[in-house]
């Protein structure tokens, strides 16, 4: 399987996909983390991809997402932005709500996060 | 003791260089987006590191009404293109705004 239907499957598969360098263990960037920190603040349920083993995850994901810069976080399926869009969502209540909207009341009963090797 | 005060030199000297290539920078960023903004009524770039490759950009341009916040975002990674590609940008903050 190439990159891009992996990526296109986590994409799809998860409630809530992030992008990022490094992992949440381990997170190799500032703005990774910024990401990271603003979601885990909202509970939200993540699945975490290291985009730094190969270039190409990066090139290929910015080619399926039309952005083209890390961290990229999806909430079902739809590219909600960067680490400034989700710290901004979550600075005027839009994360939470996004979140309720797309995973239902209970999405914090399922925000164990996940690591993704693609 | 030479080798030291060599070493003291050519620091400043890359020091200097840095200060010239960073104004190169927030100068053709701030070209770039207000070429790609000419309704813009507010276009700011900030050198957030002084390194010249971590900008923080804000644009508050009556295109962005209406439109969501990734939306708005592409319009401004759709602009400085060419510096995300070639490496000027290492890192880049966005803040925008509709005036509409």
């Amino acid at each position: 399987m190439s990159y891009s239907e992996k990526i296109r499957e986590v994409i799809e598969g998860s409630d809530v996909a992030l992008f990022m360098k490094g992992t949440p263990a381990f997170v190799m960037c500032g703005n990774s983390d910024r990401a990271l920190k603003a979601l885990r603040r909202a509970g939200a349920p993540v699945t975490a991809v290291d985009i730094l083993p190969d270039p190409a995850i990066r090139q290929q994901l910015s080619a399926l997402s039309g952005w083209p810069t890390i961290p990229q976080v999806f909430v079902k399926g739809e590219l909600i932005g960067g680490a400034d869009i989700v710290e901004e969502l979550e600075r005027t209540g839009e994360l939470e709500r996004t979140l309720t909207e797309k995973l239902g009341d209970a999405y914090r009963d399922g925000r164990a996060e996940r690591v993704v090797q693609l | 003791m030479r080798v030291y005060q060599f070493r003291h030199i050519r620091a400043g000297g890359q020091c200097s260089f840095g200060r010239y290539d960073r104004a190169v920078s927030v100068e053709r960023l701030q070209g770039l987006l207000e070429q790609g903004f000419p309704d813009a009524e507010h276009v700011e770039v900030v050198d957030r590191t002084g390194g010249g490759d971590h900008f923080h950009v804000t644009v508050a341009a009556p295109v962005f009404e209406g439109l969501s916040l990734v939306e708005q975002h592409k319009l401004v990674y759709d602009v400085l293109a060419e510096p995300l590609a070639d490496g000027t940008i290492h890192e880049l903050r966005i803040s925008t705004r509709g005036t509409g």
